[in-house]
C-alpha cells in the first residue's frame, strides 16, 4: 500500500524555505537568493524505521508578510505545515502566535512544526535566551547552509506524520 | 496607464524567470561594492573606523537587500490583482511551462522512442493499408498524426493534490507522476482561486502539442493527457467514459487504495478510447 503525506513550507520572505527543502531533497546549498514565484513541489522517498517507505510530497510556497495572504488552495488536504523562520530577523517571528493561531483555527488536523532557521548566522546560547524572553517556541533550530538539524528534523517529521 | 501597458507590466513582473531576478540583484550588488571597495581604497590611510564598517556593509548587502526587494516586488503584484485576472490566460501557458516543462519532455522523449520502435513495422502496415484502399502513404500518415491519443491518466486527491491512480498506455514510469500530480492541483488552484465566485472549474489546459483534459469529482479530479486534435467530439467521448468509470466502477473504498483504484483504471481504459 502506498504511502504518501503532504507537507507545505510556509514563512516570510527569505527566511530558507527554498533553501531548507533542497537541502533535505538534494542536499544542495546556495548563497543566493531566487525567489519563489507560487509554489514548487517535490517529493522525497523516506524509509521509516518499521521499514516502510514513505513519499513526503513537500509543498515549498513563496513567502509572505502575513500569513493570510498564502494561497488557501496550497493549504488544503495537507498532513503537516512547517513554518519556518528567519533567526537573525526579528521580523519574521514577531507574528509568531499569531500566525500559528490563524493556521491551527483553519486547519485543525493538520500537524504544524515551527523551524528557526540560519542558525549558523546566529550565536545558539544567546538566540535561545532572546526567543525564551519573547516567548518564541520552536520545535527545532536549524541551518540549511551547514545542513545542521534539518535530515533529524524531516526524519521525526516522517514518523509523526504516519503516526 | 493605459490597460495595455498594465497587462505588459504585470507580465513583466509574474514572468520574470527566476534566474534572471537574482542575476540582476547580484549585478547591482556587485556594482555597488565595486564603488565600496573604492573608497574603501582611498579612505584606507585616513580612517580606518570607517574602513571596517563599510567592510560590515558590504558583506550584509545579499542579506539585507534580498528580501526587501522581494518584498517590494510581491506588493506590486499584489497592488495590481485586477489586471491579475486579466492577464491570466496568457500567464496560466507560461506557468504550465515552469512547472511541468521538465516532466513533459521526458514524457515526450518517452513516446518519441517508443514511436521509433514501432516505426518500421508501422511503415510496412500502412503501405499495405493504403494500397489496399487505394489512398497515399502520405494521407494516411497524416490522419494518423492528427488522431487524438490518450497518453497518460491520473486520478488525484482534490485538495491535497496526492496521486490515487495512474495509467499510462505508453511511457513506462519515468517522470514523477507524484509531482505532476501536485503541480496540476497548483495550477488549478491558482485559476480557480482568480475566478472565486464565479464558481468556474478549469477544464483543460493547453500545453505545446499535448492538452490536459480535467474533469471534478467531489473528492478528486482526473486529469488525461491527449495528444493529437483533441476536438469536440473526442472531448465529448472522453467524458462520458470518464464519467461512466468513475459512476459505475468507483466506490469510497478504492479512493483509499490506490492498488485496487489503479488496476480498475487500467482494466477500464486499456480497452476504451481510439
Ligand atoms: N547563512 C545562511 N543563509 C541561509 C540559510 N538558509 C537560507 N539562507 C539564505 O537566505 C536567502 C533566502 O533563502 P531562500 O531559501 O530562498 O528563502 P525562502 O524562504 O525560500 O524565500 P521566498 O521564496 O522569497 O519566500 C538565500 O540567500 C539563502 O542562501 C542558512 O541556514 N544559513
Ligand atoms: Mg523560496
Amino acid at each position: 500500500m502506498k504511502l504518501s503525506k503532504k507537507v507545505v513550507l510556509l514563512g516570510h520572505f527569505g527566511v530558507g524555505k527554498t533553501s531548507l527543502f533542497r537541502r533535505f531533497i538534494d542536499n544542495e546549498f546556495s548563497e543566493d537568493y531566487k525567489v519563489t514565484l507560487g509554489v514548487q513541489i517535490k517529493k522525497k522517498v523516506v524509509e521509516m524505521p518499521d521499514g516502510r517507505e514513505l513519499s513526503m510530497i513537500i509543498w515549498d510556497t513563496e513567502g509572505h508578510t502575513d500569513i493570510e495572504d498564502t494561497r488557501k488552495s496550497y493549504l488544503l488536504g495537507s498532513n503537516a505545515f512547517i513554518y519556518v523562520f528567519d533567526l537573525t530577523r526579528i521580523d519574521t517571528y514577531k507574528n509568531l502566535s499569531e500566525d500559528l493561531d490563524y493556521l491551527t483555527k483553519n486547519h485543525p488536523k493538520v500537524i504544524i512544526k515551527v523551524i528557526g532557521n540560519k542558525l549558523d548566522l546566529v550565536n545558539e546560547k544567546e538566540t535561545l535566551k532572546n526567543l525564551e524572553e519573547l516567548n518564541v517556541k520552536a520545535d527545532c533550530l536549524t541551518s540549511a547552509k551547514t545542513n545542521k538539524n534539518v535530515q533529524d528534523f524531516f526524519s521525526e517529521l516522517a514518523t509523526e506524520i504516519t503516526a | 496607464m493605459e490597460e495595455q501597458d498594465k497587462l505588459k507590466i504585470l507580465k513583466e513582473l509574474l514572468l520574470t524567470e527566476e534566474k534572471e531576478y537574482a542575476d540582476s540583484i547580484a549585478k547591482k550588488v556587485e556594482e555597488l561594492s565595486k564603488i565600496v571597495h573604492q573608497k574603501q581604497k582611498l579612505s584606507h590611510k585616513v580612517d580606518p573606523i570607517i574602513d571596517d564598517k563599510l567592510e560590515e556593509f558590504v558583506e550584509e548587502i545579499p542579506k539585507t537587500l534580498g528580501p526587501t526587494i522581494t518584498q517590494t516586488l510581491k506588493e506590486e503584484i499584489k497592488n495590481s490583482q485586477d489586471a491579475v485576472v486579466e492577464a491570466l490566460f496568457p500567464i496560466i501557458g507560461k506557468m504550465i511551462k515552469r512547472y511541468i516543462a521538465h516532466e513533459m519532455r521526458l514524457l515526450s522523449d518517452n513516446i518519441n522512442k517508443k514511436t521509433k520502435e514501432a516505426f518500421s513495422f508501422k511503415r510496412w502496415f500502412r503501405r499495405t493499408k493504403a494500397k489496399a484502399q487505394g489512398i497515399s502513404d502520405g494521407d494516411l500518415a497524416i490522419t494518423d498524426y492528427a488522431k487524438p491519443r490518450l497518453i497518460q491518466m491520473f486520478v488525484v486527491e482534490k485538495d491535497s493534490g496526492l496521486l490515487i491512480a495512474d495509467y499510462s498506455p505508453l511511457s513506462d514510469g519515468t517522470i514523477d507522476k507524484d509531482m505532476v500530480a501536485g503541480m496540476l492541483t497548483a495550477i488549478k488552484g491558482f485559476v480557480e482561486d482568480a475566478f472565486q465566485g464565479g464558481n468556474q472549474n478549469l477544464e483543460t489546459i493547453e500545453y505545446e502539442l499535448y492538452t490536459i483534459h480535467i474533469q471534478n469529482f467531489y473528492s478528486y479530479y482526473i486529469a488525461a493527457v491527449i495528444s493529437g486534435a483533441y476536438n469536440l467530439m473526442f472531448k465529448e467521448v472522453l467524458e462520458d467514459q470518464i464519467i461512466e468509470f468513475a459512476k459505475n466502477h468507483i466506490s469510497r473504498r478504492d479512493l483509499e487504495n490506490s492498488e485496487l483504484f489503479t488496476n480498475k483504471l487500467k482494466k477500464h481504459f486499456e480497452d476504451e478510447i481510439v
